[in-house]
């Protein structure tokens, strides 16, 4: 029996009443049945009755979900609807395989650190040599056809060189009152290294010993595309690391990258995977929970809005913490935006993958975002970071996006680790 | 399956994006929210009253279903192809036209989904009332197609309360306009009573005009705990008679009770027989007076506890107990049966009592909760559809609920529509002149049996 067959139990206790509907982020934008979580269980339902292959509209459909779990913190039979996707898209690459680039992707590129930074040290090459210049220019990738130009425009600048390879992997205090590992994800190491420096900033004036273990891709991309195997060896690889760095605590800045390492416990069902997850909190939640929090003297008379990651509210639970730890930021002021935690339409690579569907549901959260006048969005995901600036800049909005350790950070005296009052 | 010529025609109309072929999405359009599904031979989306027409055209020349579709949350099968064809999905007609604020009118296509046109009339202090359970999905065109209720019904009233107007493409094609803005009209026989609840065999619906009214100042909440269930049925009486009207009055039964305690772990009394959950609204002193002069009325009816609302957290808390009532009441088995049968409010008692009886004959678990200001209750009998011996048995019981909903005055369904699901029994109320009469404007509307074949008239006639 496949695990989906398992799950049959949860298809079952679906009485369509239609309450996805409502919540569901595709249906607002494309009124389709199929895509919305009760056509999709119907759907699996028939397949695994015999009645439907899976075919490759199977196939489209059971992608075309956000994983943002707006559906499963609404439906009144609580099905957990995107583990049955989950489940669909392993039983799809099963039967199908998956595409060659993700393949090759997945299976050589994530699991190699090496062969990871070399891609992205081309990645800088083809943006900052003048390359990027000459295809943006030359409207080369309009020949493709299809969205490969917006597409492209959708990466912000890499990082010249790697977070971690810019940063010592140890920071010591004179009395740490704890010992934090830090998880810094892909996204933050490749491409924004300026959250990571601001996430040690604000660690740094806590009085904590800070670790930055090799580590490894949490897996999410893999398992989102129904590569379980790849998934639970990076797991395995994040676990074995973190276990011999010895910390109190795993912090991380993205909230994919936490809500995957959270379900290291279930992916590889071992005792050392159940006790790292135990050690995993997200950065805002660490803050607001497990330290005594306080922010600089540097005020910030600006306006700010938050933006709930799917993963970080509905994955983790975490939506009060980032709001506390805002609102103590001297001279900020905050509002809360319409449909705070409405999936901003990134959900991993679901921008690249569907670009229009991903910029409709982008330009609904950015008009919800310029409706409080802030100045500022902050959000806890460097994967909605990346989503928000490329809609805003297509609405050529001035809002700027900050990850939750960037505002912190700023409020402390220039970099410097200030001293408690 | 349909000749592809005719699917070319459609894409033609409605552009080829909006015409559905693949099995995969033409399965995801032959459900509602019964247990029942088909398979359409095609999934057509219009955006526009004239590709409907066009397509009524076709299907007149051509002699073949066209099915409406809102939202697909019908409780009756109404919008089920279940002699395939085409399923008109209507969602995407999703405007509001026109908020008249002067004469308080809206004007809005069928495909607006409920909830959207409360916020927006809301927003300018005017009211919308019908709150089907799933009005957050739910469009209005369903909802006036099958003539929706819900829990504010009893002060408030039922979707065919506010309909002024209406546009309909009629199942030969044609184009019928009735009423409009005006509250008044009485220009020949009332068609838009006669087309609201007629659950798309009588024609789509394109264009409606609903009435508003100014939004209430405020409301509160309180729910009241009873030992007897008779005590909480003489209480709801009470209230009336002192001249009352709240805009909800419901009804839990004890095993519904059991159920959603062991569900949410609220607090809920066990050994209680019922519970009412009373809202009541309108300017704040007359809530403020009114909430103590209920809740005294409840306590000399004999609550044993009554617990009043302090602020919007409290009365979420108290809703939440009556909204976990479908998930909760599965636990007891996984097939849900739900009835809508709805009596005059004395007799709530006496139907409880009959309910108790036929679901103990049978030997069958039976829940019952509802709106009990008036009348409609909710009796869900829990079973496993693969059961066949189980399954007979309710199939037998739910004939005699009928039978005695009919017996004590009442109605097959307060809110659902006949559909499919209540297709065999319609003829117990409506006794045979009332069922050869509604055959009659069926046929005469409808001569060549386009529109939502299958529905309200048992099989073997509307075929």
């Amino acid at each position: 029996m496949n695990s989906l067959a398992k799950a049959e139990g949860h298809l079952n206790r679906c009485s369509k009443c239609g309450g996805c509907q409502a919540v569901c982020p595709l249906y607002r934008e494309t009124k389709a049945e199929p895509y919305v979580a009760r056509g999709k269980i119907f759907l699996l339902k028939n397949h695994l009755e015999g009645r439907l292959p899976l075919s490759s509209k199977m196939k489209e459909i059971m992608s075309l979900c956000l994983l943002c779990k707006a559906c499963v913190s609404q439906c009144p039979n609580s099905i957990p609807v995107d583990r049955l996707i989950l489940e669909a898209r392993r039983e799809i690459a099963r039967e199908k395989g998956i595409s060659f680039v993700k393949k090759n992707v997945f299976q050589h590129l994530l699991k190699n650190n090496g062969r990871l930074n070399l891609a992205a040290q081309l990645g800088y090459f083809y943006q900052q040599t003048g390359l990027q210049w000459l295809v943006r220019k030359s409207q080369i990738l309009k020949l493709f056809g299809g969205e490969l130009a917006q597409k492209e425009s959708l990466f912000p600048v890499m990082a010249r060189r790697p977070f971690r390879r810019q940063v010592p992997r140890h920071f010591t205090s004179p009395r740490p009152k704890l010992r934090v590992a830090y998880y810094t994800g892909c996204l933050t190491n490749y491409l924004y290294p300026a959250t990571g420096h601001a996430v040690i900033n604000v660690l740094r004036n806590h009085e904590l010993e800070i670790l930055i273990p090799e580590q490894w891709c949490c897996g999410i991309p893999a398992l989102a595309s129904g590569d379980e195997k790849t998934a639970a060896e990076l797991a395995r690889k994040n676990v074995e690391a973190f276990q011999k760095a010895g910390a109190d605590a795993v912090i991380t800045d993205c909230a994919s990258c936490g809500s995957m390492l959270k379900e290291y416990t279930d992916l590889l069902n071992t005792p050392e995977a159940k006790a790292f997850t135990a050690k995993v909190l997200d950065f805002s939640q660490f803050l607001s929970e497990a330290v005594s929090f306080h922010a600089g003297e540097i005020e910030i008379p600006r306006l700010a809005t938050y933006h709930d990651p799917c993963h970080l509210k509905r994955g983790q639970g975490v939506s009060d913490a980032p709001r506390r730890l805002i609102n103590m930021v001297p001279g900020l002021t905050f509002k809360e935006m319409k449909e705070s935690d409405r999936c901003c339409g990134a959900a991993g690579s679901f921008n690249l993958t569907y670009h229009n569907l991903a910029t409709k549901i982008g330009r609904r959260k950015v008009e919800n975002i310029r409706q409080t006048g802030a100045d500022f969005v902050i959000t806890g995901c460097p994967s909605c970071i990346m989503q928000l600036r490329h809609v805003l800049e297509l609405e050529k909005s001035p809002i700027q996006v900050l990850h939750i350790a960037e505002l912190l950070s700023m409020t402390y005296s220039s970099g410097k680790v200030s001293k408690r009052n | 399956m349909l000749h592809s010529s005719l699917i070319n025609k459609m894409k033609q109309i409605v552009g080829k994006e909006n015409v559905l072929t693949a099995v995969e999405e033409r399965l995801c359009y032959g459900y509602d929210s019964t247990p029942e599904a088909c398979l359409p031979d095609l999934v057509v989306r219009p955006d526009r009253t004239e590709q409907i027409q066009k397509i009524i055209k076709l299907a007149n020349l051509h002699l073949f279903p066209v099915i409406p579709r809102g939202a697909g949350t019908g409780l009756s099968g109404g919008s089920l192809p279940v002699k395939g064809g085409i399923v008109l999905d209507l969602t995407r007609m999703d405007r509001i036209l026109e908020i008249d604020e002067e004469n308080l009118v809206a004007v809005v296509e069928p495909g607006v989904v409920t909830v959207h046109l409360q916020e927006e009339v809301e927003r300018r202090g005017l009211f919308y009332p019908p709150d089907p359970a799933s009005l957050k999905t739910s469009t209005i065109g369903g909802n006036v197609a099958e003539c929706a209720g819900g829990p504010r019904a009893f002060k408030y009233g039922v979707t065919r309360d506010y309909v002024l107007g209406l546009e309909v493409v009629t199942p030969t094609g044609e184009i019928l306009k009735t009423g409009g803005k005006t509250v008044k009209s009485v220009t020949g026989y009332d068609l838009i009573r006669l087309y609201t609840g007629s659950e798309g065999t009588l024609g789509i619906i394109t264009k409606i005009f609903l009435r508003l009214i100014p939004k209430p100042e405020t409301k509160r909440t309180m729910m009241a705990v009873y030992e007897r269930l008779d005590d909480a049925a003489k209480t709801v009486t009470l209230i009336i008679k002192q001249g009352i009207i709240p805009v909800t009055l419901e009804l839990m039964d004890d095993l519904t009770i059991r159920c959603v305690e062991n569900y949410l772990r609220i607090g809920l009394p066990l050994d209680a027989e019922a519970i009412l959950i009373i809202e009541v609204d309108g300017p704040a002193d007359l809530v403020k007076k009114q909430t103590s002069q209920v809740a005294e009325i409840c306590q000399s009816g004999g609550a044993r506890e009554i617990k009043i609302a302090e602020n919007e957290k409290e009365r979420e808390e108290i809703w939440a107990a009556r909204r976990a009532v479908s998930a909760a009441v599965v636990q007891i088995k996984p097939t849900k049966i739900s009835e809508d049968i709805a009596v005059p409010r004395s007799q709530i008692p006496n139907m409880v009592r009959r309910l108790k009886e036929i679901a103990s004959r049978y030997n069958l678990n039976l829940v019952i909760f509802g709106h009990a200001g008036d009348g409609n209750l909710h009796p869900n009998i829990l079973c496993d559809q693969n059961d066949p011996e189980e399954m007979e048995r309710v199939e037998k019981a739910v004939g005699e609920l009928f039978q005695a909903a009919v017996e004590l005055g009442g109605t097959l369904s307060g809110e659902h529509g006949i559909g499919i699901m209540k297709a065999p029994y319609l003829q117990l109320e409506t006794g045979d002149v009332g069922y050869e009469v509604m055959w009659a404007i069926k046929k005469t509307l409808d001569p060549n049996n386009i529109l939502n074949p299958g529905k309200i008239f048992r099989s073997g006639r509307n075929e």
